[in-house]
């Protein structure tokens, strides 16, 4: 059978079924790009989930599956920080496993990468500048 | 003491009231409000569009082309093959099978006629800066520019260079600024989606239909 590369078109019949069917196999294709069978290791508080499968090689066997109200417009920074270490084999441990995580009053909730929208980030000076610009007199008309 | 704080109240204050006369920050932010699509809450379902509802019909079918458009040019977006320094050798990785930009629409030409992005990768020296400014001259609309590394960014390491200009934003209007020296391939790989994130909320069509 494994001679052949038969069971290579069974582990597909398999993926295709831990996924969800003939159906969902496709929605997850076309929003992931990767069809992939794996444990479900956690859940962050936006509803990301979080695989692991060793039988993929170092590098692919942890990945995350973005929450569906993201749709097509997931990145990277929707990956909260206490995830971010897991996904990139920083640690073995899930955030819920490890003890020793700093965690404070002050931290505030995960936000991803705004930029472009009303909420980004908009540099602004506390100090007073140096230099004063020019402003020429405008003559009321 | 008190004296001192007093002080320090008085300075912030004076601050304060500068920053506000000269309106600085204010002027910043009520940009950002009217030029800014409304930044999406976590939860949000969120569409494909990245329009807000349409007011009219006429919006509507304007708000649809311009989605069209952009699916084409931010799924097509050719850059010209522009290494100036070591930052090129992370290019090429991107080019590269294990990070693959191909997948991404994403083609080197080596002719600024068929190019829509321009990667500044590397140092930018002055008698580079003409050559530089002359070949996006030639880039048809509508063009883009990623600035990669430090150097490109602003001057990096050779910042007080008497050769180095101090930025490619001196020369050209760059969109993508990528930290690094040399960002990884991973990094410039994250800076073109970004660009096709931007590409994505352009709105030509509804600019003109506005006309």
């Amino acid at each position: 059978m494994s001679a052949f590369g038969l069971d290579k078109i069974t582990k597909l019949f398999q993926i295709i079924k831990v996924n969800g069917g003939i159906r969902a196999s496709l929605y997850k294709l076309y929003r992931f790009d990767d069809l992939k069978d794996g444990k479900l290791v956690g859940q962050d508080d936006f509803g990301n989930k979080y695989y692991e499968n060793p039988r993929y090689f170092f590098g692919r066997s942890r990945w995350v599956e973005y929450a569906p109200q993201f749709n097509m417009d997931y990145d990277g920074s929707q990956v909260p920080a206490e995830w971010f270490g897991w996904l990139h084999y920083k640690t073995d441990l899930i955030p819920t496993q490890d003890k020793d995580r700093p965690k404070y009053k002050w931290m505030l909730p995960h936000t991803e990468n705004l930029s472009g929208t009303t909420g980004q980030y908009v540099p602004y000076s506390t100090t007073r500048p140096k230099v004063e610009p020019w402003i020429p007199k405008s003559s009321k008309v | 003491m008190q004296h001192t704080i007093k002080c320090m109240i008085s300075t912030v204050s004076k601050t304060a009231v500068y920053s506000m006369q000269k309106g600085a920050p204010q002027q910043a932010f009520s940009q950002v409000r009217f030029t800014h699509l409304r930044a999406p809450g976590p939860c949000d379902q969120r569409k494909y569009s990245p329009f807000p509802k349409a007011k009219s019909a006429g919006q509507w079918v304007v708000m649809r082309l311009d989605d069209a458009l952009n699916w084409g040019r931010k799924s097509s977006v050719w850059p010209l093959t522009f290494g100036l320094a070591c930052c090129a050798v992370e290019m090429m990785h991107f080019a590269s099978p294990r990070y693959d930009m191909d997948r991404f629409g994403v083609v080197f030409r080596a002719s600024p006629r068929q190019v829509d992005l321009m990667i500044v990768a590397g140092t930018l020296t002055n008698k580079m800066a003409c050559a530089l400014r002359k070949v996006y001259d030639q880039m048809p609309d509508p063009k883009w520019v990623i600035s990669m590394g430090s150097c490109a960014n602003g001057g990096g390491y050779y910042h007080y260079s008497y050769s180095v200009v101090r930025g490619c934003d001196r020369v050209v209007p760059v969109d993508i600024y990528v930290p690094g020296c040399p960002p990884s391939a991973e990094a410039l790989l994250g800076s073109v989606l970004q660009l096709q994130r931007k590409i994505k909320r352009m709105k030509t069509l509804q600019i003109w239909y506005r006309k």
